[in-house]
């Protein structure tokens, strides 16, 4: 049969409509469009049952109540938890995107050592060859953790030290460990008594101490109001976010904190409006003036207010003995609303600053902020979770990540009690991590080991009958039945916090008007964050606005 | 039901600290930013502005405020343009409902929307190898050539509504839904609730003599109020934009 | 002409979807008649914060099979391959939804009072599975697309695409707008 071009037409005509009144063509063109709709190379959220869990961040030592949503065993979401009475369910910004932090580009995934891949066989043997060469020194970040424990306990036995690097926050304490001899962790201040807060650069309302404890404080009895019940008065060179929300802020030159303590002091103590009878500055009243850029008039002024609405206790940014006089001279050292002693007594730790000279190694905790500088050329054992960047020679060795092994968390140094959570193992880790306890637990065995520790303290706050445990319900441990069941309760997600402080049982000697001026640290928004990188969705802050800058030094 | 969910967020409780801004990403899947990504390209649907009086020295004073989708009430300008239909104003509750999987891209949303709260999925979303197991079942991720914004973190709403179905309930317990923002501000400056609840303390808060909503002369009636007692901050709402100009002060 | 409508109606459904095998041959008549689960949620439950858990977890199985209590293939299959490594058993959804839509079975259930039988039909007395068709292009199951292309003598459960959600609200009057639906 010869097929000719009007067959060829009419047959494909015929197919045409043919095909039109088939599904063919509809359902191609729907199925393709469905088809645009799952690109394999979107991500999926993960199918699987939902739980809510309860923890302690661990992130910093303000160990904030946290409650995570928690999908086939992965964190999804994370927030605050409203009846924790620290941190009243609050976090810092970051701190929101901190249940992603474990698949950051920057986690560490392996050993490092001096830029090559290496292993853990290896940096046992080279720790083992250190502690038997010479002597080694350990520093922890946190200090306080049944993991610190386990430090402390080696180096007694392997003749080397323990160092801790101080927060910004208890740095700004030590000057009142220094002079009553309380270790600074002992020490807190009883904001929630007081009525006037000076705060010489402190950035109270962004990111100080545990943040909610403080924003929720001004947040009901100061914000928005004229005559507010707490006033804060904020002394700092710009306008930052507290200045911008306090009472009063007050312009100062850059690093004049120092003179104006010491302006604030004269006026005090020539019109004997404090008992005490001195120290006295040397630096006079004009020269106060002249450093900070403040009137003679507004530095009297300024001494006035801060008497009108007692107590009023004053917060440095950092180790200011200076301003530390200023609060002696005020009598609010031990009082109500001032410095006080938390109740439990913690022994005296060495700061960083002071690392013997010739170190064989040096072991640094995940703990310790990674700008920190280590003073030696010691061989470096870095534990971290993250790669912060920048060169640093010596090993680096993966630690876990946000909750990712069993840990304590210890009071926060700016809170006026005593406090203790639990942080589980929540997540299992995607890479093979060791904590520095457990490395040294694998050179000495007989170190105290942190689940043990935990069980301990537990039991030693069961028997101590004071304080209350706040989980679900608020009980009183004299209502709780077994030192068990105590830890359980913590071990879920609850936090126990001990008895106010008692007053009168703190005495600074003060003899001379401090004349060594430390410079405090510098202080932006990110010097609160502890880990080495910031989370991924940090750059809604810094980089898809303009809400933040990111700091020198740290990466995104 | 007939809900009318909205925000009064406080100016003089609002401390510029973006809590709010990483709650917000974290909840509804926003990526990481691209690379590439600038202040006018990034996804940020709340995004916390700062403003200052204009004035130097000693007078010069800041605020912050935080800006998302007003959810206009009153001839919802998005609504009206949208060419798919991909964007519905919700009759139970008030919520302007963003469907990025309708969207084809005009952006014409973005330009009618008189508070710039939509953003633009420039670039396909990724997250770091292994973080999409960090991603909320709750919410569907977006892909690139949509636009999107805040939904008043919807998925909370429904987990609501199940868990009040589950315990046989028509009604949701408003205390099981609250949007990302309000929970994590520290200051607790983001207030949320139903408006239309007389009961609400979101709905007594909106009357207030210090309340205000930004643009109220053009008439989009938005659900999120604003409330300060500072005059220089009041006087910034019917601005075009938050940057005062020379002009402003004196 | 004909050609091409035949071939659209018959060849082209065939072609359009590949056959794919569950895991195994779970049979629910076993489970429902003599394992006293007679009811669908003994095993597909809506918990009380009203997540639906879909289909069993590996735990729910372990339950009662953490050894072998019958003499199937499917359930040799089941505790050597899933229950002993702890694996979740990777099932082919027959009426997996795409991401961005939200159903719940708790509000279906409880406030509209819906049969599991109403949406899936009578599947808790089969004794094999259904057979699982995928779409080629668009990768959801025949179920959800219903298996009648031109939707004559189309069963009242088959389909689970929008618009027979649509159909199924405008029937009993029940107003949802896209927040209803969509996630």
């Amino acid at each position: 049969m010869k097929v000719s071009r009007r067959d060829l037409l009419i047959g494909g005509a015929g197919a045409i409509a043919g095909l039109v009144l088939s599904p063919v063509p509809w359902k191609l063109l729907g199925d393709s469009s469905i088809w645009t709709q799952n690109f394999p190379w979107i991500p999926q959220p993960a199918r699987g049952p939902v739980e809510t869990k309860y923890s302690a961040c661990t992130l910093c030592e303000a160990g904030c109540g946290i409650r995570l949503r928690m999908a086939a065993k992965c964190p999804v979401g994370i927030t605050g938890v409203r009846s924790h009475p620290v941190s009243q369910g609050a976090l810092c910004a970051l701190a929101f995107a901190a249940h992603q932090l474990n698949w950051h580009p920057r986690r560490l995934r392996e050993v490092r050592h001096a830029g090559h891949a290496a292993s853990w066989a290896e940096a046992q043997a080279a720790f083992r060859k250190a502690c038997a060469e010479g002597p080694i020194a350990i520093i922890d970040g946190r200090p306080g953790r049944a993991a610190s424990s386990a430090f402390e306990a080696f180096t007694r036995n392997h003749h080397g030290s323990y160092q801790v690097v101080l927060s910004a926050e208890s740095q700004a304490l030590s000057p009142y460990a220094r002079w009553s001899g309380v270790s600074v962790a002992s020490l807190g201040y009883d904001m929630e008594n007081a009525r006037t807060i000076v705060s010489f650069g402190a950035p109270l309302l962004d990111g100080w101490g545990t943040p909610g404890r403080f924003t929720r404080l001004w947040s009901v009895r100061a914000a928005g109001a004229a005559d507010p019940q707490l006033r804060l008065i904020q002394i700092e060179p710009s306008l930052s976010r507290t200045a911008a929300r306090a009472w009063r802020w007050i312009p100062v030159r850059e690093a004049s904190e120092a003179a104006l303590a010491a302006g604030l002091a004269r006026v005090l103590l020539e019109e004997h409006m404090v008992n005490a009878k001195g120290p006295m500055p040397q630096l006079s009243l004009a020269e106060a003036a002249a450093a900070t850029g403040l009137s003679t008039e507004a530095i009297h002024d300024l001494a006035h207010t801060m008497l009108e609405n007692r107590p009023v206790v004053v917060i440095a940014a950092g180790d200011n003995p200076a301003i530390a006089a200023l609060n002696v001279l005020l009598g609010t050292v031990g009082a109500p609303g001032g410095i006080v002693r938390k109740r439990g007594d913690v022994p005296v730790q060495i700061a960083a600053g002071s690392l013997p000279s010739s170190l064989r190694a040096v072991l640094v905790d995940s703990t310790v902020p990674w700008e920190f500088s280590i003073p030696t050329d010691a061989e470096v054992f870095r534990f971290a979770a993250w790669d912060g960047g920048g060169n640093k020679a010596g090993w680096l060795l993966p630690a876990p990540g946000f909750l990712e092994e069993l840990t304590d968390v210890p009071t926060p140094p700016t809170f006026s009690r005593e406090t203790y959570a639990v942080a589980l193992n929540l997540v299992a880790p995607s890479t093979e991590v060791q904590s520095a306890a457990q490395f040294l637990l694998k050179i000495n065995p007989t170190l105290p080991v942190v689940k043990k520790v935990i069980q301990a303290r537990c039991e030693e706050i069961f028997r101590g009958r004071k304080g209350t445990v706040y989980g679900e319900h608020a009980v009183a441990v004299t209502k709780i039945d077994s030192a068990q069941h105590l830890e359980e309760q913590l071990r879920q997600g609850a936090v126990w916090v001990g008895d106010a402080p008692s007053s009168g049982k703190l005495q600074c000697d003060l003899k001379e008007w401090p004349a060594e001026n430390r410079l405090a640290r510098t202080i932006n928004w990110a010097t609160a964050w502890v880990p080495p990188v910031f989370p991924a969705l940090g750059t809604k802050l810094y980089q898809e606005s303009n809400l933040r800058e990111l700091p020198a030094g740290r990466q995104g | 039901m007939s809900a009318r969910y909205g925000f009064v967020i406080d100016l003089d409780r609002c401390t510029g600290c973006g809590a709010c801004m990483v709650a917000c990403a974290a909840e509804n899947n926003v990526p990481p930013a691209n690379p590439r990504a600038t202040p006018r390209t990034g996804l940020t649907p709340i995004l916390v502005r700062k403003v200052s009086n204009g004035m130097e020295g000693a007078a010069h004073r800041e605020a912050f405020i935080p800006i998302a989708c007003m959810h206009c009430g009153n001839e919802t300008p998005c609504v009206r343009v949208c060419p798919q239909q991909a964007v519905e104003v919700d009759k139970e509750t008030g919520i302007v409902v963003q469907m990025p999987q309708r969207c084809l891209g005009c952006r014409y949303c973005m330009t009618a929307c008189p508070y710039h709260a939509r953003y633009f999925n420039w670039w396909d979303p990724a997250w770091p190898a292994g973080m999409e197991r960090s991603l909320n079942p709750g919410v569907a991720v977006r892909m690139r050539g949509v636009v999107e914004k805040c939904n008043m973190c919807s998925a909370r709403l429904h987990s609501a509504k199940e868990k009040a179905a589950a315990a046989g309930r028509k009604e949701i317990d408003p205390a099981d839904y609250i949007p990302a923002c309000a929970e994590a501000c520290p200051t607790g400056a983001i207030l949320f609730g139903n408006l239309a609840d007389k009961n609400d303390p979101v709905a007594s808060a909106s009357h207030s003599s210090d309340a205000f909503r930004l643009l109220a002369r053009i008439g989009t009636e938005p659900k999120v109020y604003y409330k300060s007692t500072e005059d220089w901050v009041k006087a910034l709402a019917e601005r075009d934009s938050p940057q005062p100009t020379e002009a402003q002060h004196g | 002409m004909g050609l091409a409508l035949i071939t659209g109606w018959t060849a082209f459904p065939r072609a359009l979807y590949v056959r794919r095998e569950q895991p195994l041959q779970f049979q629910h008549k076993t489970h429902s008649e003599k394992s006293g689960l007679t009811q669908c949620d003994s095993c597909h439950v809506v918990g009380s914060d009203g997540e639906f858990n879909g289909i069993a977890r590996i735990e729910t199985c372990a339950g009662c099979h953490a050894e072998k209590v019958g003499t199937s293939k499917a359930e040799a299959t089941l505790v050597d391959s899933y229950i002993k490594p702890s694996r979740e058993t990777p099932w082919l959804v027959y009426s997996r939804q795409p991401a961005n839509v939200w159903f719940s079975h708790a509000i279906h259930t409880r406030r509209a009072g819906l049969a599991c039988t109403d949406c899936h039909g009578a599947y808790g007395t089969s004794d094999q599975p259904k057979v699982y068709e995928q779409n080629r292009i668009s990768g959801y199951s025949r179920d959800v697309e219903g298996h009648s292309m031109s939707g004559l003598g189309r069963a009242p459960h088959d389909g689970m695409k929008m618009s027979d959600c649509e159909d199924c609200h405008r029937r009993r009057k029940v107003e949802v707008g896209c927040l209803g639906c969509h996630k």
